[in-house]
């Protein structure tokens, strides 16, 4: 029997088709290196939820067939006494976490299936040593970021010593170097001998790395590769199976990190940005807080004195975590009140209040900013006098017309994202902010959200997008602009477009 | 300074009770005003003046108010408002910022090796656990759903206060569920729930500052209740 068997697989969730498998065998053997590749809701995750247990322990639904996991029989097994054998790493570092402070969270699992003590700390240290995260302790996770989040996610998994290990699309909301890092640590386990399974969406990062790559399709393994035959995947074909590339642009990488030459283009038609200061630091103030300037230097996490942007494009907003890509975008917005900065646009000059007016932010967790009970009324909300023609209207473009009365959390990630979408323009802004609108998705799902913004861009507005996506900058960036610790570099235009 | 969570959760207790009893005579207010004065000089060592600040404020002004503009025959719309924002202050302020203050100076860890320290069932013990990580993870979201509704000119819903208060419940419950179902899964995957007696890491001891604030609180709790009900 192999190490990790499924066999003649069949499951559908309760009350959802999304995810279901339909006859699914798969025979992983110890040690090996597995990838799952295939669209959003073909099954991957489903797959991972099998192997350790969730389901049918958590998450229910109809199941039939025989799930064998290192000779624990998946269906008669409690889920707590595969903690030392399986260990999982979920896709969102946000709601992995059971404690505050890193050093609890690596020791958690142990804790839990009652080691000694002294054995934790042994434990502790070896992998604090193995992943290289001396800096990472005694911190809170609420500090850190994604990548730091993700691993110390691994770590906390490692430190269970498990035989298998699943990951669950970890590098979803990573930047490059995060990637690497994350890459190492597969690497190092790989080496260790571990059973790996890994259901992912971005496929460059782990081209040396895989042995068997499966790819699903509607709930089916339609393709199978060995690691040689993955690695020799032509464009066309990747293409053919919507999946996402193989190998990247090395210029267009570099250009992602910020390491080009400092290059700012100017533009006929644009906008100008002035005064954009702005720092999270807090300085001590008697009455009135002293306004950020260019002078306080590195105390600033943005530092932008002046800056025409192209009006009209779509302009990809890249750099490092951590630069100031998000801090850009909330400044622009105006949401951060203590940035003073301008906005000029046609001889106009916005300040303060006035640029949440113009400005519309869709956040990347769109959850947070739908809060009606139908999508109507989401759009009419926005609105300064209510007209349902337009309305109606701006639901038709966006394709969400049939879903017109339907409550927003009933809908997909990616409806979601055009309902905000629908209410931004609906509030007549004229400059369109996105923060990273396709981690976490699939090529056509990305396919999707770029011929939005292509769309928008056409119909007038300028949109500017925050994002460590490679195919979304090449498929649909007029210009890109990249920061470094809150400095505009380089601003140009796009050569892969 | 480090205190024993075990003495933090009987100081919460012990402050709660004496500020709950109401104080009849000037040697009960005494007593009263000196429990309340531990959390601030805690919070001071703690570094965190602003919030010393905020609250001796709040507290002070309440008190004055109480003792010098207030008395029972106080009437008309301004007085009754006054009152009732004097007993709440008075009454619950102290519990509650003992209360944050252990929240913020408690880490998991150390939580949950005093529940087991103390035989508190770990199905307890975690349910807690779990209300005390979520407090941040609260934080976090309500924020940023207020940055949407600053964006979208809402916050005022319109002018109708139950719509501004659906605006936020809203969004933030279906986050918090998400996010409370997906952390289970992470939990029970790293073995949260087995059989087997969790072990901790985190060894607990009492220290001297321990010993001297538990005797203090004994001590302020038998006097008060004997002074209150016997004398």
């Amino acid at each position: 029997m192999s190490f990790i068997d499924l066999e003649n697989i069949i499951f559908q969730y309760k009350g959802s088709k999304d995810g279901s498998l339909v006859n699914v065998n798969l025979k992983i053997e110890e040690g090996q290196t597995v990838l799952l590749c295939g669209a959003s809701g073909s099954g991957k995750t489903s797959i991972i939820r099998l192997i350790n247990g969730l389901i049918p322990h958590y998450y229910s639904g109809e199941l039939s067939g025989e799930i064998t996991v290192a000779d624990h029989d998946i269906k008669n097994t409690e889920l707590h006494a595969l903690a030392g054998t399986v260990g999982t790493v979920f896709q969102n570092p946000r709601s992995q976490f059971f404690s505050v402070d890193t050093d609890g969270e690596i020791v958690f699992g142990p804790e839990n299936i009652g080691l000694e003590p002294k054995e934790i700390k042994t434990r502790m240290n070896d992998v604090v040593a193995e992943m290289d995260l001396e800096e990472l302790l005694g911190r809170s996770v609420f500090d850190l970021s994604g990548g730091q989040k993700q691993r110390i996610a691994c770590a906390s998994v490692a430190a269970l010593l498990p035989k298998i290990i699943l990951l669950d699309e970890p590098s979803s909301n990573l930047d490059f170097d995060s990637i690497e890092l994350l890459r190492g640590i597969i690497m190092e386990w790989k080496r260790q001998g571990k059973t790996i399974v890994i259901s992912e969406h971005r496929l460059w990062y782990l081209k040396d790395a895989v042995d068997r790559v499966i790819y699903m399709e509607d709930g089916r393994i339609a393709k199978e590769w060995n690691a040689e035959e993955f690695n020799l995947l032509g464009e066309e074909e990747v293409k053919k199976y919507k999946l996402r590339p193989v190998t990247l642009e090395e210029e267009l990488i570099r250009e992602i990190r910020g390491e080009c030459d400092s290059e700012i283009i100017e533009t006929e038609q644009s906008l100008e940005l002035k005064d954009f200061f702005f720092s999270y630091k807090k300085r001590p103030y008697l009455v009135f807080k002293k306004k950020f300037k260019e002078s306080d230097g590195d105390f600033l996490n943005l530092n932008i004195p002046d800056l025409k942007i192209p009006k009209g494009k779509v302009i990809g907003l890249v750099g490092p975590n951590g630069t100031g890509k998000s801090t850009f975008l909330r400044c622009l917005c105006g949401l951060e009140g203590d940035c003073k900065g301008k906005i000029v646009s046609d001889g106009i000059t916005y300040k303060g209040r006035q640029r949440l007016k113009i400005c519309y932010m869709v956040m990347q967790d769109v959850n947070h900013q739908l809060f009606t009970d139908s999508v109507k009324s989401e759009v009419m909300l926005s609105m300064k006098e209510e007209d349902e023609k337009r309305c109606d209207e701006l639901l038709e473009r966006l394709g969400l017309i049939e879903f017109k009365d339907t409550h927003p959390m009933a809908l997909s990630g990616g409806q979601k994202q055009r309902v905000a979408i629908a209410s931004a323009l609906a509030s007549d802004a004229q400059i369109l902010l996105f923060d990273e609108p396709t981690s976490g998705l699939d090529y056509s799902h990305m396919e999707k959200v770029s011929e939005l913004l292509r769309q928008l861009a056409v119909s007038g507005a300028s949109v500017i997008v925050s994002t460590h996506d490679p195919e979304l900058i090449s498929d649909c960036c007029d210009y890109v602009l990249g920061l470094n610790h809150g400095k505009a570099i380089y601003l140009k235009a796009n050569k892969y477009s | 300074m480090k205190l024993d969570p075990r003495t933090k959760l009987f100081m919460i207790f012990v402050v709660s009770l004496i500020v709950m009893m109401s104080a009849t005579t000037p040697f009960l207010w005494a007593i009263r005003l000196s429990i309340t004065l531990i959390p601030i000089i805690l919070l001071i060592l703690e570094k965190k003046y602003a919030s010393a600040l905020r609250f001796l404020i709040a507290y002070g002004t309440a008190l004055i108010l109480t003792f010098f503009f207030l008395s029972a025959e106080s009437e008309g719309l301004i007085a009754s408002l006054l009152i009732g924002y004097c007993g709440i202050v008075v009454q619950f302020m102290p519990a509650l910022i003992t209360a944050w203050y252990v929240v913020r100076t408690t880490k998991i860890g150390e939580f949950m090796s005093c529940m087991q320290k103390m035989h508190v069932p770990d199905g307890i013990a975690v349910s807690l656990a779990v209300v005390m990580r979520f407090f941040p993870t609260i934080k976090e979201e309500y924020s940023s759903i207020n940055d949407a509704m600053r964006m979208r000119g809402v916050m005022l819903g319109g002018g109708n206060v139950l719509k501004m208060f659906e605006f936020r419940m809203i969004p933030l419950l279906f986050s918090c569920v998400n996010i409370g179902e997906e952390l289970s899964a992470a939990a029970i995957t790293r073995g949260l729930g087995g059989e087997v007696k969790r072990s901790s890491v985190v060894e607990l001891k009492l220290g001297i500052a321990d010993y001297l604030l538990l005797t203090f609180l004994t001590a302020a709790t038998v006097i008060f209740v004997v002074f209150k009900y016997f004398l």
